[in-house]
Order: structure tokens, then C-alpha cells, then sequence
């Protein structure tokens, strides 16, 4: 017993010893490697590139690809100032890209080093969130409109008004984000989704308690299962997720009312603790080969932002419905800005509606 | 206890709490062998998911980092735990109430804020994030749950045995080989249970210490939620249940007969 | 005595560098304050404790541990007989029927409660076969309400109140029972003057186990909800992440913790009161 004991002790008190020791040594030791080969740590949603690219990558530049799964922003940032983050690439979306860059947390992108992403769709060459696009490469877009199932719905939503309707008591479902679901609240009020003036945001507030009866939920995560097994008629979606959703199920529609709504993108982005950028800024490029990027996207299901991949789209892929609504109204779209402290404001009007009060 | 009728309520009663927890697992199961790739519409049956669960190389590598981790964590956090139950249960201590208070801590503590706090503590002493991070922070949550549920067990026990047997002269470590331990054994695998059952399924703490390289089956899973679950997981978790439960069938057949007589 | 510290010091040491450490710097970020960008800076400051006092999150907090007592409540109502059907089972059987509790629990937490909502949503098996068998004309909204949270948090926590009564109970004395029997007691008599009291451990560390637990919940009122109900664990996650107001976060979390042990100290006294009651008696 005496010397199991001993050993804890041991132990501890080495790895105690260890943890102190090393605070002088700044630039961390490179991850162990026994092939030699260079190693690129990326952290991207799930599902958003297709494995075979990825294998395809490791097999051209002789590399090892450590694909973590990140499932939303909040979470990466909180793990990113809290000095988490050993990525040499990660993902993030619009809004969260602007945090990032205000924050010190993610590096320019030297884009002359890189041949395909310059010919990108119109609105994300400079994108609001990072107005000289230097921070950023836009990966994928789309635009947050309402799905509805032709069942149950039988006059085509045009505005966020129809979700109020009394019909769909129990029926509607709301993505599940402050920003988004106040946000369109706002925009059917007619107000900007950005805005700091409190009585807007309070307005806004009275009028979601008045939907609230209607609503059978609010989800982000599995929002696609809800709507293809029916259990909602109508709410709010991504375009990509609708475009999948219809897939399933030939009788989902969906529209851009006619107030607009959330235009969003997600992007490629390098961290300022990227240990190894050159393999990361060839590995985006790798994805944005047009080739290669058609592949992909025809893999995801999310909307293309690399316009010289569009030729080798299926026909399929180029007139998708739901991907066509996004992009011929996409002018309709405001994106999400980092609001400052007024996030605060959000939260607590988010809390109250949730909580009934 | 005589079969009455109140043997046969309980019976029935014990049961019905058991569907309850398996009715759940056995749609899990039927959804595995759906075509479709979300667990949205039943449209027809397939073992595709099981053939392609075999390929995939994260599921694979993910199930292993879980179990792996859980593994280490349960012992480490079960030895560590029964060593201080013991000891709180078996010496009087002037700060009891201060290490009672450190042991139930970490229970009271939500997930998320420990699961950062650790984080600014190993980005501190700069710890590289990954498996080892992963399992530190899995042994400090189980901890306090092992130190909990055996002592819960020793105070239950009576202390006239240990004194017994130290009055027949038996040493410290025989009266605690030959006496507590065995008591005590019921408490431990309980508290061996709770610490393997809280490592395989933690997500917000862990989410926070992987690193890269590091992702384990929970990471995974809430990370394929966004895209839509495929019915591989499910096909992982049935046969991680139908193996579990095969095992364990077979480790009581395989007992030798001497135990049956006491049936 | 020298001993007893040896045996002590690997965990008290393990749980003082990992969790007291980082714990003490929650305790400092809860004093801090926040940038508009959401950086902590460290700026002392009483604000978030005072924030706490809004009406709107002392009422999350009553509702939050209402659910958790419900909870717990249920959960000891389902989980003791269970216990005690496995304790009367014979020895070589426990120890499997004990493992049969548990493994459902190392599906993953996701799945399984995606496997409710398969069970309980409006086409999903029980409306299908209530419809089908003409019990009701419409499907039931089952999901997304206070119950489906209720049976959420049961189903997640059912084995931390069974395990610790078994273990209670597996030790128990039945000569004791027998000796009650004899005497003429009527069962439920010797079950309320025998097998309770001294099952009380047991019941006792697994209420800690799950009302802790259900508290800090906040996944449960997410999926079975359709997170329409905000639980004190959901205010501290959306305080940490959307809006990245760490102080606000850290300061609920320390409330919570502190109410928690609070309620644990009562807990205790009232059961070694009554269990010193029992005895006499």
C-alpha cells in the first residue's frame, strides 16, 4: 500500500515539477511526429470537407491532417481566450470573424500566395466583417429564410409575419441564437438586426412573447430532423440546411421574405498561434481548387463561394431551389455585426423571452 | 424474501423501470438499420451503417481515445478515491469539515466553468493540450464521486469486524487485505462504475482540454449532431450495449458452479 | 493518524492543484469586469453579484431548483425499489443486474435523449400506437414541455440514486428483518423502522449526487425542451459563450456552488437527526 502511495507521490510531484518548469520556454516544442511528416491541426465544423479531399491533401504534400470537430463559434472563442487553441486553421463564422480580428486571436492571410480564391462571389470579396477581406477567406454562404412544408402551409409564406399566424400553434421552429431569432423579429419590424436602441430590442421582445405559443421549439442543432419528420411546419432555416432538408422530403419550400433576413458565411481562418501557416494557406487553396472545390460543395450541400468552381457543378447543384432563392435575393440580406456591449442587452431580453417573464 | 404478492410488485415494478431505460435503446437500435442517414423517417432497412462504421477512421479513432481515457481515468480516480475514503473513514481528522467541503466542490462546480478554469490552468503552466489534459481533468471529476459513494459504504459497515480482527492480531494491512477491502468491494465497483459511466459520456469539460488529436466519441458525436447524426452512431452504440451485455451474460455462465449452489 | 494523511494526501493534492487552483480563478474573474469585446479585465468590481439580485434570475433560480428537487424525488421513487429488487436477487446476479442499470448510460447522453424524441415526437411510437389503437384522434404533444424535460432529467440521472442505494442496502443486516418478522412486525412496519433508516446512506448520497447534478443541467431542457425553459445551467453556458460575459458567469456559477453546499449542510442535519431519531426509537 505504503508504495502505491509512494509512487502517487512520485508522480505527482514530477508532473507538478514538469507543469512549472517549462513556463520560460515560449515557442512550444513541435507536436511529436515519428514519420517526420508536417502535421496541420485544423478545427472545422463536421461534414464541411469532404474526406477524400482531405486524404487527397495528406497524400500531395506528404502531410498528416488532424481534423477536429468544432460545432459552434461561441464555444471556439471561449476556448481560444482561454489559450486553448493549438490549431494552425480553424472556422468561424461572419460575426465571429470580426470578434476574432478585434481580439488579436487570428492572423492576416497572405492571399498573393494563394491562386484560387480570388475570384470569389461579388458580396464576400470584402466582406463587412472584414472590410479589406485580408483576415478571411469565405468558404461557404447562405441566407436564413423561412421553411415550410406545402402539407400544412398552403398559402407561400412571403413575410417573417406568417409565422405569427395563428394556425400554426405548436408549429413553428426558431433556430436557437439570441442574435438570429431577435434579429428577425427586428427585421419584420422593419428595423436593422444590428441595432443598440432599446426600444426597438423591446419591441421586438413583446412581439416574440406573442409568437411564443406558436412555437414548438427552438433549435439549431437538429432543426433538419424536426422539419423533415414534420414535427414543425414552418420556421426559420439556413439555406443550406433547407436545400438538405428538401432533399428528404419533396414537400419543403423555402423563401426570402420580402423584409430580408441574415446573410452569413463561414470562413477559413488562421490563428496567430498557427505553428505552421504555409501548410495551412496550401491547404485552403488545395479546397479552393476549382476542381476540387465542386467536388466538395456537391459533397456538403452548402452554397459555393468560389465562382470558377460553378462550371463543374451538376446542373443540379447550379438550379437547387433553395440555393437559387439565397442567391437571387442575397442583396435582401444584412450580415450579423459584433454589437459590443449590447450583447449583454440581447442576452437578457433572450433570457426573458425564454423564461416567460 | 418469500414470493407473496408484495415480491411480485416489486418484481413488476423493477421491471417496468427497466423498459424505461432500455425502451429508448431498443429504437436506437431498430433507427441503425434505417436507409435513411437521419433519424427522421424510417425508409427501409439496411446493414450498410455497419459495413461503413467498420471505414470510418474517426468513429474508430474517436471510440478508441474514449475508452482508452475513460479506462485510465477510472482507475486512477478509483484507487486515489478508495485510498482517501479509507482514510476519512478510518482517522479522525481536526480539518474534516474543510476536506469534506473539497470533496463535494467539484460536484457542485457546473461543467462548463470547470471545464474553462482547467483549461486557463493548463494554458498556464502550459501543458500541451491532449490526451494527457483529457485524462487529468476526467480523474478530477470522478474523484470526489468515488470518495463519495465508498465511504457512503464504510460508514454502513461495522466497525466491530476491523476491531475483531485487530484484536486477533492481525496487522493493519491484513485486517484491511482480509476485511475492509471485501466490505468494502461494493463500494468501490459502484464508485468505479459512476467514474467510467461520467468519463465515456462527458462532453462540455472535455471539450475544453482536448487538444488536437485528441477528439474523443462524445467531441465527436455533438460535433456530427450540427450535420445530422448519422445512423453509424447508432450502429456503434448497439454494439457497444450488445457487447457489454454479452460479456457480462458470459462471465456469469463461465463462473465456476460452487457460487450457483447459493441460488 | 500519519497513515490516514498518506492515504489522503494523493487526492487531496490531486483535486487542490487541479480544481482549487482554477476554482480560485473563477473566484477572481467574478469580481472582474468585462470589455465590450468580452476580454475579463481586472477591474474589481460588485456588479455581477448584483446583477444577480434581478427578479428575472432569482426566478430562474427558484425554478431551477424546483425541477432539481422533482427530480431527485422522482428518481429515489424509481430508483429504490430497483435497488432493492437487486439486492434480493441472488449474489451472482447482482453484480450483473447492477452493470444492466448502468449500460445504458455509456450510450452516448446525446443519442439516447435523440432516442426519446423519437419515441415521444408527435409520429413517433407512442402516438402511433395510441392512435392506432383508437385511444386519441390527433397525435399528443408530448415533447417540448415541462414533462419531457422532467423525463429528460429522470432518465439522465436514474443510476446515480440507484448505485448508492444498492450499496446501502447490500449491507444491511437482515437479521435484523428476520428478527423484526419474528417479533410480529407487519412488513411495511419493519420496512419503515428497519430497512429506511439504515438505507439512508445510501439515499442520502444519491440525492447529493443527482439534485448536484440536475442543477447545473442544461443539455436536458435543451433537446427535450426544445429549450423553451431557461434552467440556471443554460444562464451560465450563454454567459460564457453567446454573451461572453465571464464575470456574470462566474459569479452564478460561485452562487451556485455556495447555495448548493448550504443545502447539503441542512440536508445532513436533518437526516442525522432523524437517522439518531430511528435508533432510539
Amino acid at each position: 500500500m505504503k508504495k502505491i502511495i509512494f509512487l502517487m507521490l512520485t508522480v505527482f510531484t514530477l508532473l507538478l515539477m514538469g507543469c512549472g518548469g517549462s513556463k520560460e520556454e515560449k515557442p512550444q516544442a513541435e507536436e511529436p511526429n515519428t514519420s517526420g511528416k508536417q502535421v496541420l491541426n485544423i478545427a472545422c465544423w463536421p461534414d464541411i470537407i469532404d474526406p477524400e479531399l482531405v486524404s487527397a491533401f495528406e497524400k500531395k504534400y506528404n502531410c498528416r491532417v488532424n481534423y477536429d470537430v468544432i460545432s459552434n463559434n461561441e464555444e471556439t472563442l471561449a476556448k481560444m481566450q482561454a489559450g486553448g487553441a493549438q490549431y494552425d486553421m480553424i472556422q468561424a463564422s461572419d460575426y465571429m470573424v470580426e470578434i476574432m480580428i478585434k481580439l488579436k486571436l487570428i492572423d492576416k492571410i497572405d492571399k498573393s500566395k494563394m491562386k484560387h480564391v480570388h475570384n470569389m462571389v461579388p458580396f464576400l470579396r470584402k466582406p463587412a466583417y472584414d472590410p479589406n477581406g485580408e483576415y478571411s477567406v469565405p468558404y461557404d454562404w447562405g441566407f436564413t429564410g423561412i421553411v415550410y412544408n406545402k402539407k400544412y402551409v398552403k398559402k407561400v409564406p412571403t413575410s417573417w409575419a406568417d409565422l405569427w399566424d395563428p394556425d400554426y400553434r405548436n408549429r413553428v421552429i426558431l433556430l436557437n441564437d439570441s442574435r438570429e431569432v431577435i434579429g428577425m423579429a427586428l427585421k419584420k419590424n422593419g428595423h436593422s438586426n444590428n441595432t443598440t436602441n432599446k426600444a426597438e430590442i423591446d419591441n421586438a421582445i413583446a412581439d416574440l412573447k406573442g409568437l411564443m405559443p406558436n412555437v414548438m421549439a427552438f433549435d439549431t442543432d437538429t432543426i433538419k430532423q424536426k422539419v423533415i419528420a414534420e414535427e414543425a411546419w414552418i420556421g426559420m432555416m439556413w439555406s443550406g440546411d433547407a436545400s438538405f432538408v428538401r432533399n428528404e422530403n419533396p414537400d419543403i419550400g423555402y423563401v426570402v421574405p420580402k423584409e430580408g433576413g441574415v446573410i452569413w458565411a463561414d470562413n477559413m481562418l488562421i490563428p496567430t498561434t498557427s505553428r505552421n501557416p504555409k501548410l495551412a494557406i496550401a491547404f485552403i487553396d488545395f479546397l479552393f481548387e476549382p476542381k476540387n472545390a465542386a467536388k466538395n460543395f456537391e459533397y456538403i450541400g452548402y452554397d459555393q463561394t468560389n465562382l470558377d468552381a460553378m462550371p463543374f457543378h451538376t446542373e443540379e447543384f447550379r438550379n437547387d431551389p433553395v440555393l437559387k432563392e439565397a442567391r437571387d435575393n442575397a442583396n435582401k440580406g444584412e450580415w450579423l455585426k459584433d454589437i459590443d456591449e449590447a450583447i449583454v442587452m440581447y442576452d437578457r431580453a433572450w433570457t426573458e423571452l425564454k423564461s416567460g417573464m | 424474501m418469500p414470493k407473496t404478492w408484495r415480491g411480485h410488485v416489486l418484481c413488476a415494478y423493477a421491471m417496468a423501470v427497466l423498459v424505461f431505460l432500455y425502451l429508448p435503446l431498443v429504437i436506437l437500435a431498430g433507427y441503425s438499420f434505417n436507409s435513411s442517414r437521419l433519424n427522421a423517417v424510417w425508409s427501409g432497412f439496411t446493414t450498410k451503417w455497419y459495413v461503413q462504421l467498420l471505414h470510418d477512421r474517426y468513429v474508430l479513432d474517436a471510440f478508441t481515445n474514449s475508452l482508452t481515457i475513460a479506462i485510465i481515468a477510472t482507475v486512477v480516480s478509483t484507487v486515489l478515491g478508495t485510498m482517501a475514503a479509507m482514510a476519512l473513514h478510518r482517522y479522525k481528522f481536526k480539518s474534516k469539515n474543510f476536506i469534506d467541503g473539497l470533496l463535494y466542490l467539484p460536484i457542485l462546480v457546473p461543467e462548463i466553468v470547470m471545464g474553462l478554469s482547467m483549461l486557463v490552468l493548463f494554458s498556464q503552466v502550459q501543458i500541451p493540450l491532449g490526451k494527457i489534459t483529457l485524462i487529468i481533468a476526467h480523474i478530477t471529476f470522478c474523484l470526489s464521486f468515488v470518495v463519495i459513494t465508498v465511504h457512503s459504504r464504510l460508514e454502513t459497515m461495522e466497525p466491530e469486524l476491523e476491531y475483531a480482527a485487530q484484536d486477533l492480531y492481525a496487522t493493519p494491512w491484513q485486517t484491511f487485505r482480509y476485511v475492509t477491502l471485501p466490505l468494502a468491494m461494493p463500494g468501490i465497483v459502484a464508485g468505479a462504475l459512476i467514474a467510467f459511466t461520467l468519463s465515456i459520456d462527458d462532453f462540455v469539460i472535455s471539450f475544453f482540454v482536448a487538444g488536437p488529436d485528441s477528439t474523443t466519441l462524445p467531441l465527436y458525436i455533438y460535433g456530427l449532431v450540427k450535420r445530422g447524426l448519422s445512423p453509424e452512431i447508432n450502429a456503434l452504440s448497439t454494439l457497444m450495449m450488445v457487447t457489454t451485455v454479452a460479456l457480462v451474460v458470459m462471465a456469469q455462465i463461465a463462473q465456476p458452479a460452487e457460487n450457483k449452489k447459493e441460488e | 493518524m500519519k497513515d490516514g494523511r498518506l492515504l489522503l494526501a494523493p487526492a487531496m493534492g490531486w483535486l487542490a492543484f487541479f480544481f482549487i487552483v482554477p476554482m480560485l480563478i473563477v473566484v477572481a474573474v467574478s469580481f472582474a469586469s468585462r470589455t465590450p469585446y468580452g476580454q475579463v479585465i481586472f477591474e474589481w468590481t460588485l456588479e455581477s453579484y448584483q446583477r444577480l439580485l434581478e427578479p428575472l434570475y432569482l426566478r430562474i433560480f427558484a425554478n431551477t431548483l424546483w425541477v432539481s428537487f422533482l427530480t431527485t424525488f422522482l428518481t429515489i421513487l424509481m430508483g429504490y425499489p430497483l435497488a432493492y429488487y437487486i439486492v434480493q436477487l441472488p449474489k451472482k446476479w447482482q453484480q450483473p443486474g447492477l452493470i444492466l442499470v448502468m449500460v445504458p448510460f455509456w450510450i452516448n447522453f446525446l443519442i439516447r435523449s435523440y432516442a426519446w424524441v423519437i419515441v415521444l415526437r408527435s409520429q413517433g411510437l407512442i402516438n402511433s400506437l395510441l392512435l392506432k389503437f383508437g385511444f386519441i384522434e390527433r397525435p399528443m404533444q408530448l415533447l417540448y414541455n415541462d414533462a419531457a424535460v422532467m423525463v429528460g432529467m429522470v432518465y439522465a440521472l436514474l443510476p446515480f440514486m440507484v448505485l448508492p442505494i444498492y450499496v446501502a442496502l447490500e449491507g444491511l443486516d437482515w437479521r435484523l428483518l428476520e428478527a423484526a418478522y419474528d417479533l410480529g412486525a407487519s412488513p411495511f412496519k419493519a420496512f419503515r423502522k428497519i430497512t429506511l433508516p439504515l438505507s439512508m446512506s445510501g439515499i442520502a448520497e444519491g440525492t447529493i449526487m443527482v439534485f448536484i447534478s440536475s442543477i447545473g443541467m442544461f443539455i436536458v431542457p435543451d433537446v427535450m425542451g426544445g429549450a423553451k425553459t431557461v434552467l440556471i445551467g443554460n444562464l451560465i453556458q450563454n454567459q460564457f459563450l453567446s454573451a461572453r460575459d465571464w464575470p456574470f458567469g462566474s459569479a452564478l456559477s460561485i452562487v451556485l456552488g455556495i447555495l448548493s453546499l448550504i443545502l447539503i449542510f441542512l440536508y445532513y442535519r436533518a437526516i442525522n437527526g432523524s437517522k439518531g431519531g430511528a435508533q432510539n426509537a
